[in-house]
């Protein structure tokens, strides 16, 4: 079998689409490459207007507000994109790329000092919120508050994640904002302006929602996966000191094999048929990031991770207008991880691993790492 | 050496010297508007999506297949559409003229 198993390749060969249940409502899955871009760009179709039910499932029971951008279409979309666009394309800063490069290497060379450690609550959550303190531009402490939240800030069906925690931060952080504006996210919220007005406190919440929500349990089963592929395979870090040019690609191949986010849904306001399954009005299809970066017609040797894999097509961060707008940030992030470990590790050696499992009525599949211990060796 | 220039949606005009690499990575060492060149060259995110200028376009040549299918789902693709990732610079494209595709 192999090292990164798809779930979804019998299914995606038969007839492209698997029907699976979720809360009850039975959901066509888009399985093909092709058949899926072509899905996430007809929005008139396959709707993100409908509050809390673009993630499977979804999201009533764990928040109050509407994520934006992504939970509308357009041309309400386009505006509401344009408003925190630029925020996001900070990565593209020299001075924020640096910040980040220097956050990675100090996590990396403080794992060195170790004998051992817990990659998941030791590196990959403390990495993930450090660097979203710098994407948003806000003192580095307040990574310790998000920890504490855990790998997910919501979980539809864990009464230990239902969202107020966040509720509540974001709140305070906008009322501060508001009163002192300053330079970071939150006081960008505060004064950006859609449509010529300013953005109502739920809508500034709906931004704040997604920005905290989006990122977090995709960009720390990603980190994972890539300690524990280091760990697996020796020569790969080598491969890529060899050529430093390596690294951007391995990047684009580790989201691919990763696949953090499986699937997101689309709702069928007016019905539609999807490869041949009937979508009542108002019912939903999910498109199946997954699977689609796994599909033969695209991708040689799917299941296989070629570092240098060129051309990647992969839809790991989405399609579309609605693709993911933290993407230029989990590049960066990705990146400067992938420099530090060639130029600071020698080897990684997996101690113990409990793979993080999705269980689905119609699928299993694995999406990290709920507890991976390894030895990191300096070079 | 290759004389490579890029007009930009806002109209300006940027003309660059390159020997090799890719037209994307000469736009995007030299700061052009519009070449953000998210996925850094591998075909994945068509944020460097260019026009070629009609007398260029057999010189420069087709997409190939993964290039075209990511192409086919941009709003703006006409058939002198390419992404500058998968554009190498060689002398025969010394005086490249392209524009960058406004989003």
């Amino acid at each position: 079998m192999s090292e990164f198993p798809d779930p979804f390749r019998e299914h995606r060969q038969k007839s492209g689409v698997l029907v699976c249940p979720f809360q009850g409502e039975p959901v066509p899955m888009i399985l093909g490459y092709n058949e899926l871009r072509r899905a996430a760009k007809d929005w008139q179709t396959f709707s993100n207007n409908a509050p809390f039910r673009v993630p499977i499932p979804s999201e009533e029971s764990v928040r109050t507000v509407r994520q934006l951008p992504i939970e509308t279409d357009p041309p309400e979309h386009t505006n509401y994109r344009a408003v925190t666009e630029p925020f996001f394309k900070r990565p593209l800063l020299p001075d924020v790329i640096e910040r980040v490069r220097n956050l990675v290497g100090r996590m990396v060379e403080r794992t060195l000092d170790r004998d051992q450690i817990e990659v998941l609550s030791e590196f990959s959550l403390p990495l993930q919120a450090k660097a979203l303190t710098i994407l948003l531009n806000v003192p580095e402490s307040e990574a310790d508050i998000w920890v504490e939240w855990g790998v997910r800030v919501f979980d539809v069906g864990d009464p230990h994640a239902d969202g107020k925690n966040l509720d509540r931060y974001l709140t305070q952080r906008l009322d501060a904002a508001a009163a002192e504006p300053g330079a970071d996210f939150f006081s960008y919220l505060t004064q950006a302006e859609f449509r010529g007005r300013r953005l109502t406190r739920e809508e500034q919440m709906g931004f704040a929602n997604l920005a905290f929500a989006g990122g977090r349990h995709t960009v720390i089963h990603t980190v994972s996966t890539i300690i524990d592929y280091f760990a697996g395979h020796p020569d790969a870090l080598s491969f890529l000191r060899a050529d430093a040019r390596r690294i951007v690609p391995a990047v684009e191949e580790f989201v691919r094999i990763a696949s953090p986010l499986t699937h997101i849904g689309r709702v069928c306001h007016k019905g539609a048929q999807a490869l041949g399954e009937q979508v009542p009005p108002g019912g939903r299809v999910a498109l199946c990031w997954a699977s689609a970066n796994r599909d033969e017609n695209i991708f040689e040797d799917p299941d296989t991770v070629k570092l240098d894999r060129m051309p990647n097509p992969h839809v790991g961060f989405g399609s579309g207008h609605h693709s993911c707008m933290g993407a230029a940030h989990a590049r960066l992030l990705l990146r400067s991880l992938l420099s530090a470990l060639c130029e600071k590790v020698d080897r990684i050696e997996r101690i113990d691993a409990q793979p993080h499992i999705e269980k689905e009525a119609a699928y299993t599949r694995i999406t990290g790492f709920d507890r991976l211990v390894a030895r990191f060796i300096r070079l | 050496m290759a004389s490579i220039t890029f007009i930009t949606p806002s109209g300006a005009t940027r003309t660059v010297e390159r020997k090799d690499g890719s037209l994307m990575e000469a736009a995007v060492q030299n700061g052009v508007e519009g070449i953000d060149a998210d996925c850094g060259g591998v075909c994945s995110c068509a944020t460097c999506h260019i026009h070629v200028e009609p007398e260029w376009v057999d010189r420069v040549g087709p997409p190939g297949s993964a290039e075209r299918a990511l192409l086919e789902l941009q709003d703006v693709t006409n058939e002198r559409s390419r992404l500058a990732c998968q554009v190498r610079i060689n002398d025969a494209l010394d005086g490249l003229v392209v524009r960058v595709a406004a989003r």
